[in-house]
């Protein structure tokens, strides 16, 4: 089954990580990368992406001939997408187990963030919602 | 330029969903599935996934005596991902046009759905590895 383990931030969270130091930007980094290993290696790994600042995010609505409407407001207390990983694993405590791991990448002085990951099953198609 | 496409919605927006009827699902389903393969034909299609429902959705934060710990009670206004598409764009205007079209998405009685879709680029560093 597989699942998608989301970290999110709100703007604050993400100003905040604009000023870690080197050393512990460095320090988180290698962690994620010794883990998407980690993952790869237990054959349970699909994919990872980090996404860019929310600074571009934009909303889209359709206009009422269709076109494009954007908007990039949002409230502070928006909670971003900053990155994910898919993985493919027995079952929900697998990937619970996984997302422990995440959450306890370092941060500031190499101390775990114990950031929260949301854990979401992903559709094999649309008729598994069970509509 | 690659972007994803995220769409969310809260708990009570998806209870809505699930009250549409079969028609306005199978017409708004039909559309979608079209997006996806004209982004195919265009080259510009990278992945699409849709997620569960949300209210199987568990929050891990941290480790107690070796088990995860787990939480799914959210906020009434949290918005949860429902699902994504990533693209593979020429620019930033294209990416918004293609969310713009899904927004524009029949639901029910045929009126667009006009769904908030959130355009965001992917990082060029960080834990991708």
């Amino acid at each position: 089954m597989k699942y998608i383990l989301m970290m999110h931030g709100n703007q604050a969270n993400w100003d905040e990580y604009g000023k870690w130091s080197k050393e512990d930007l460095e320090r988180n980094v290698a962690f994620m990368r010794a883990f998407s290993k980690d993952l790869k290696d237990a054959g349970v790994f699909v994919d990872t992406k980090g996404l860019a600042w929310p600074q571009e995010a934009k909303t889209v609505r359709a206009g009422t001939s269709g076109e494009p409407v954007t908007d990039g407001v949002f409230p502070e207390s928006k909670e971003f997408l900053a990155g994910y990983w898919i993985v493919d694993v027995e079952g929900a405590e697998q990937a619970y187990k996984i997302a422990a791991r995440a959450s306890a990448a370092p941060g500031l002085g190499g101390k775990p963030i114990n950031m929260p990951i949301e854990v979401r099953r992903v559709l094999g198609s649309h008729s598994d919602l069970g509509l | 330029m690659r972007y994803i496409l995220l769409m969310s919605g809260t708990k009570p927006g998806v209870d809505s969903y699930r009250a549409w009827s079969k028609r306005d699902i199978d017409t708004h389903m039909a559309v979608l599935t079209g997006i996806s393969r004209e982004l195919k034909e265009s080259g510009e299609f990278v992945a699409t996934q849709g997620l569960a429902a949300p209210h199987e959705a568990q929050v891990v934060r941290g480790v107690k005596d070796g088990t995860p710990i787990t939480d799914g009670v959210f906020p009434e206004s949290k918005e949860f991902l429902l699902g994504y598409w990533i693209v593979d764009v020429a620019s930033p205007e294209r990416a918004c046009e293609i969310a713009g079209r899904i927004s524009a998405a029949p639901g029910p009685g045929e009126r667009p759905t006009n769904m908030p879709i959130e355009v965001r680029q992917f990082a060029n560093h960080g834990p991708q590895s």
